[in-house]
């Protein structure tokens, strides 16, 4: 009515000073409709709505160009021929499969090549992949402007002679000087043959990616110097699988649960496998399962959860415990389970830590007997203290959601899928306590390696990108050959962290700055580096994603500690700036790797490939050197001189580190087949996939379509890039030890059975064929299984040996229940824990949640994910604290960085306040993924076309013209050969689509960072028409803080992880500050280290005899026995 | 005659405001002539409508103009109308067929649309059979222009009336900018009113 009553003329819509007509837009047209299409194949609907066509058209699949729809379909203009030149356009496509590398899930990606034009127009799922099922995050899509980025790397860069590192001078290098200079350094280093040696070249992966390949080669140089960033991210979440399952990390069977309970947002918002997670989250959740997250923040994923646990960082064991409590008294225990897989009997019979637990008040009084059911009263009685009123204190959590969660968990039964990892974990000192509370609770309701349920790594990965032995003269199958490591490396595994889960890889910078610490172990016997000869990290960028990052560049810059140093990178970086070399690698869609991860309970792999070599294979044409085929390839595509490191590791073992095979280590590279020549990588991933799946062997060899390959199975993947092994793995500890010709067979491994023997505790010991005793399985109501990896073959929530180690009050699930045991018991109390804050403008930062569109620093070459990141990484501040300190949405505010060990202030960093009631009041959360930075926009590098170089090629790149095919650029890496890069002038860019400029200054105790100029709009002729969009950039690239740089290093006392969190002081900015902006003082940064070290740990001493637990996983290289023996002075 | 010019007129700013964000060229239109600023009240006393125009469209109206037909709101006749709320963008929208029997054919190119039943285009489809219709009338064809109103007539009953007010009452609720409110307001008000105008002309 209201329209009726208030009806208005419009005649005076005729008086408009322009006419209608030239209002309107104009979208009608009124062309003639196009020649009949019906001898066409196309139709203008598809008859399936699959993205992806039958796999035996992948060699040969024809789509419509995507923007015909818009021009009116087929119907109107036919399709694009000689005769209908306007007809719509037809792609002419080779499908080949590769694996996403932008984050650690490996979801299988597949490359749409055009042939006429020989690029990749698109990449798309792989739906051969059964874990990631044809789809990817926004990051695998990505792949295609990683790839054609205008500002790769194109060829090999050395710094510039005479220029020092940092002054940005470069020039253009080829391959075989660079791998000359550093494989001579190499050699010379480890041809010394001391101790020292084996520890001074040292390998620093980012994310990996493979799953052994590299570490293999670090074996056969005879070197204990792998270090990887895992300590900077997993592993206090590794630790409880460890010290639990002498396990890696968890595996959840999320796509069956009943109840997915996430510590943290981490699997269904961006992080770990957060894509094939989040998938098998959604499909459990239409069955009917609940979703509980439980994280200060509120995430994508606790915002669509049935129950968001905001807990206090830290507190979240106590969470746990009040679960475990409820469920042994009120008798909610699955006692079969626990009764057949808790290491019970242990801890029964353990008395003097028993008694030490009556003596420390956990219990009043010994247990009547050794009994099962005096076990669980004594679990009881240990785990009563954390009651409703207790975890409500602690935790900041309310106790109508505890409650309600322990419904919830009850509800469940055994399909409680879980996961332990970032977060809580990666964030807070002790954060591992929390997996063990976690596992102990799941564990208690028997919901271990169920359907639906929780298990454990090692059960759902495949790891065999190493063992392609035997296609080499030296390695033997397997690798069984290769010499063991003699060598123990205190820069990576330092003597205070003897349980450190993996290296204690950010402390690096400080070990090698730290003399007196140097004099302090080699004064008590070892042999500590104080330099390295050689440092090489890959795909990683140490500077900008470690704490303390000012530390980094002091000591990339010193040449007496870091002689040599080369990235293997495709991109620029924050590190590669400082580097002697940036050798230019491949992306997802450039590299080989055997990539396998524990995403659903199976044993999947995916095959990483150069796509557009494998296109140029399968189209007929043949390398000119085949230990070099990929560079040729990337060459022949208009890449650049950019490679890949499996031919590159290859190549340098054999031809540039021991070229005369003296060391010992030629052999271990050199091709069975054509000895003198480095294995091929079709020969190394026949015999790496095929000496280890037998299934993949069975069936690649009796598939007609391979078994007269002369690789059938390299042949396989490389059609399929996937591969699954095993399916429904479920219950694996139950596997029955196998008995065939007098052996007796467990997790594949083969023993004599007359050397096995069953122990008074049920474990079964066998001695293999050289000797050495191991433990095989248990023995449990007559039947012999394989059980658990740990020592008593079962879960144990008593870790015995962590008493020999020093840590007796941890080694069962515990959490401080007073003030006095917090006190005593800081080592697994979070830093951040409510009882440091005690200034009105104290607070908790949480940092490590991942933003699900940026990867670490994998992300600023691609400019749709910069795009779509921009400013996306504030500080988010519950509303009542922004409104107690007078805080408002898009203030600049300071975050004081304080450390609750040392007491000692690290600077600050400016950021954006954002107040909302998706945070936990008295916390903060702040991704420390912001905050990239360059100094300059370009650096000029001379191309050096007029200076003898050579075309990549005379015949059009095209995949259907035979002169193309015959093509390839002769003697590629070396002097003489260096390429012309198309439409490279001789300036690059350096990340230009997604990192600002900024000014940097330091003096050796205080570092400051202050961006000056955002990125702007562009015109590149590299890569042209893929970046014609450059001049569209409407972002100024400043995306956060680079807090890393701010943020002291955080060594945890057991597992070495860098405990991210950060007790803050929040105040307005001052005058002159600018969001983005930090100081850092990096002098106090290192006393906290120091600090931490040595108030907290419980290293080596005078009594040590072992360096570690033999017993538990030494990553990447195998050490020689004697290698953990050790003498310390005292 | 003048009453088909301004009909056809209207049809015309309504299509183009509703379509895409608008240009420099129809945002100078849309500030400065002073019929169309008294179709928009609030547009017209809008204190922010005098800043610079480049700023203007990028951070008032290009914003408001992204949630209201490209975010939060669909404006397709095909969401409104089927039972799935699927925007049908291929050969089964009966809107297609409808402009095909006058061999009206859509350009996405230049429309920048998933599909031809958006509002904007169904505004500018009666906007060109208003224009078809004034050539009959000024060419004296009667037949010609008694046909043109009845497809007119058709075209809005079992079309746009189907489902554009309620598009335009959440597009009412929803604008966060004067322009797009009392365009949606207008919008609303003109398509009611044509309708009586439509029916009353075939009714005679």
């Amino acid at each position: 009515m209201m329209y009726l009553e208030s009806r208005r003329t419009f005649l005076k819509g005729a008086a408009l000073t322009v006419a209608g007509a030239a209002i309107a837009k104009g979208v009608f047209s009124t062309d003639a409709i196009a020649e009949s299409v019906k001898e066409s194949k196309f139709t203008n609907t598809p008859d399936t709505l699959s993205f992806y066509p039958p796999q035996d058209q992948w060699n040969h699949f024809q789509e419509l160009s995507g923007v015909d729809w818009k021009r009116g379909g087929i119907d109107r203009r036919g399709v694009q021929s000689e005769n209908n030149p306007d007809g719509i356009y037809v792609n002419d496509f080779m499908i080949v499969p590769t694996a996403c590398s932008n984050c650690e899930a490996s979801c299988g990606l597949t490359a749409w090549i055009d042939k006429k034009t020989f690029t990749v127009k698109k990449y798309m799922g792989n739906p051969l992949h059964t874990a990631a099922r044809g789809r990817n995050c926004a990051k695998g899509y990505a792949t295609q402007s990683q790839m054609y980025d205008p500002d790769r790397i194109p060829f090999p860069l050395k710094r510039a002679p005479g220029s020092k590192r940092g002054e940005g001078k470069w020039i253009r290098t080829t391959w075989d000087e660079a791998m000359t200079t550093i494989g001579k350094k190499m050699g010379d280093t480890i041809r010394k043959g001391d101790l020292l040696s084996r520890k001074s070249v040292m390998f620093h992966v980012g994310r990996p990616n493979e799953n052994g390949f590299v570490p293999q080669v670090w074996e056969t140089l005879g070197l204990d110097s792998y270090n990887s960033h895992t300590n900077i991210c997993s592993s206090n979440g590794r630790t409880p699988s460890i010290w639990t399952a002498n396990d890696d990390r968890t595996s959840p069977d999320w796509a069956n649960a009943k109840l997915i309970f996430l510590n943290s947002s981490h699997a269904a918002d961006a992080g770990h496998y957060f894509q094939q997670s989040a998938g098998f989250i959604a499909d459990a959740r239409k069955k009917g399962a609940k979703l509980v997250v439980m994280d200060p923040r509120m995430s994508n994923s606790a915002g669509m959860s049935d129950l968001w646990i905001a807990a206090w960082p830290g507190t979240e064991p106590v969470v746990y415990l009040y679960l475990a409590n409820r469920i042994l008294n009120e008798n909610m225990v699955d006692k079969k389970f626990v009764k057949k897989w808790f290491n019970w009997d242990v801890l029964m019979n353990d008395t003097a830590y028993l008694n030490f637990m009556v003596e420390k008040g956990y219990v009043s009084k010994l247990p009547a007997d050794k009994s099962f059911e005096s076990y669980l009263e004594l679990m009881k009685e240990l785990y009563s203290p954390y009651t409703l009123e207790f975890a409500v204190k602690e935790t900041h959590v309310p106790a109508y959601k505890l409650e309600k969660l322990y419904d919830m968990f009850i509800w469940a039964g055994d399909a409680i899928s879980s996961y332990f990892w970032r977060a809580t974990a990666a964030g807070n000192r002790g954060g591992w306590m929390s997996g063990r509370a976690g596992y102990f609770a799941i564990a208690l309701r028997g919901a271990i390696g169920t359907k639906g349920g929780t298990f454990f790594h090692h059960w759902h990965v495949i790891s065999v990108s190493g063992k392609g032995g035997s296609a080499t003269v030296g390695q033997g199958v397997g690798g069984a050959d290769v010499p063991k490591v003699q060598a123990y490396n205190e820069l990576t595994w330092p003597p205070e962290w003897p349980l450190s889960t993996y290296e204690l890889s950010y402390l690096l910078p400080h070990l090698l700055s730290d003399k007196e610490w140097q004099k302090k172990w080699t004064d008590r016997g070892l042999t500590v580096p104080s330099k390295l000869a050689v440092y090489i990290p890959r795909m990683y960028n140490p500077v900008w994603i470690n704490p303390d990052g000012f530390r980094w560049l002091e000591v990339l810059k010193n040449e007496e500690i870091m002689e040599l140093t080369m990235n293997l990178s495709p991109v620029w970086s924050e590190t590669n700036w400082y580097m002697d070399y940036v050798l230019p690698v491949g992306l997802a869609g450039e590299r080989h790797d055997q990539h396998s991860e524990a995403t659903m309970p199976a044993r999947w792999s995916s095959f990483r490939q150069p796509v557009l070599r494998v296109a140029l294979e399968k189209s007929g044409w043949k390398p000119k050197n085949p230990a070099r085929a990929t560079l040729e390839a990337h060459i022949k595509a208009g890449l650049g001189e950019v490679w890949e490191d499996n031919e590159f590791w290859f190549d340098m073992c054999v031809n540039y580190i021991d070229p005369d095979g003296s060391l010992g280590i030629k052999k271990m590279w050199e091709s069975k087949r054509n000895p003198g020549k480095p294995v091929t990588i079709a020969e190394w991933y026949d015999a790496a996939f095929g000496d280890n799946l037998p299934k993949l062997k069975e069936t690649a060899t009796n598939d007609p379509r391979y078994m007269n390959e002369e690789f059938p199975v390299y042949s396989y993947l490389r059609d399929h890039g996937y591969w699954m092994e095993e399916d429904k793995i479920y219950h694996a500890m139950e596997h029955e030890l196998k008995f065939e010709d007098g052996e007796v067979i467990s997790h594949g491994h083969k023993y004599p059975a007359s050397s096995m023997h069953v122990g008074a505790d049920g474990v079964i010991s066998a001695v293999d064929h050289k000797g050495k005793e191991a433990k095989i399985g248990v023995e449990i109501d007559g039947k012999k299984v394989e059980g658990f990896a740990t020592l008593s073959k079962k879960l144990e929530f008593f870790t015995q040996w962590a008493v020999d180690w020093k840590w007796k009050e941890y080694a069962i699930p515990f959490y401080p229940r007073n003030d006095k045991e917090k006190a005593e018991m800081e080592h697994i109390v979070s830093h951040v824990n409510h009882m440091y804050m005690k200034e009105e403008n104290a607070f908790a930062l949480n940092t490590v949640f991942r933003l699900p569109y940026n990867i670490h620093t994998r992300s600023a070459n691609s400019k749709h994910l910069m795009e779509i990141s921009q400013n996306h990484d504030p500080i988010w501040i519950s509303t009542k604290d922004a409104k107690r300190l007078g805080f408002k949405r898009g203030d600049a505010i300071r975050v004081r960085i304080v450390d609750t060990v040392s007491g000692l202030e690290s600077g600050y960093f400016v950021a954006m306040a954002v107040p909302t009631e998706g945070v936990l009041p008295g916390t903060l959360a702040c991704s420390h993924h912001g905050g990239r930075w360059k100094l300059t926009n370009a650096v000029t590098i001379p191309n050096g076309v007029s200076d003898g170089k050579v075309a990549t090629g005379a015949a059009p790149r095209d995949l259907n013209n035979k002169e193309f095919l015959k093509e390839s650029p002769a003697n590629v890496g070396k002097a003489g050969s260096q390429t012309i890069i198309d439409n490279y002038e001789g300036t690059t860019g350096l990340n230009s689509f997604g990192v600002p400029v900024a000014e940097v200054q330091m003096d050796g105790k205080v570092g400051k960072l202050k961006y000056v100029e955002g990125i702007k709009p562009f015109h590149t002729e590299r890569f042209a028409d893929y970046n014609r969009d450059s001049g569209n950039i409407w972002w100024d690239g400043l995306s956060g803080s680079w807090q890393n740089a701010v943020a002291p290093a955080h060594p945890d006392p057991v597992s070495g992880m860098h405990c991210w969190h950060q007790k803050v002081l929040l105040e307005p900015a001052q005058a002159g500050d600018k969001i983005g902006d930090i100081f850092v003082n990096y002098e106090n940064n290192f006393k906290t280290y120091q600090a931490w070290r040595d108030q907290l740990t419980r290293g080596l001493d005078e009594n040590s005899t072992l360096r570690r637990p033999r017993h538990i996983k030494r990553p990447w290289v195998r050490l020689d026995p004697s290698a953990y023996d050790v003498t310390i002075k005292s | 005659m003048e009453e088909i010019i301004a009909r056809s007129n209207v049809y015309a700013l309504l299509s183009r405001v509703l379509l895409q964000e608008l240009d420099h060229e129809r945002l100078e239109l849309f500030c400065t002539d002073e019929t169309i600023l008294e179709f928009l009240p609030h547009w017209r006393d809008w204190k922010f409508r005098n800043v610079e125009r480049q700023k203007l469209l990028e951070e008032y109206l290009n914003p408001d103009f992204a949630n209201l037909s490209l975010l939060h709101l669909i404006p397709y006749e095909t969401f409104y109308t089927r039972a799935d709320q699927m925007i049908e963008t291929g050969g089964a929208n009966p809107v297609t067929d409808f402009y095909s029997r006058y061999d009206f054919l859509v350009d996405y190119e230049v429309a920048r649309v998933v599909s031809a039943d958006h509002i904007g285009i169904e505004m500018e489809f009666m906007h060109h059979l208003c224009e078809a219709q004034l050539k009959a009338f000024r060419e004296s064809d009667r037949e010609a222009s008694d046909e043109l109103i009845r497809v007119q007539y058709e075209f809005l009953n079992t079309h746009l009336l189907k489902w554009a007010p309620m598009y335009l009452i959440n597009m009412k609720y929803e604008a966060r900018t004067p322009l797009y409110y009392d365009s949606a307001e207008m919008a609303l008000e003109f398509i009611l009113s044509d309708h009586e105008i439509l029916s009353a002309l075939v009714k005679a």
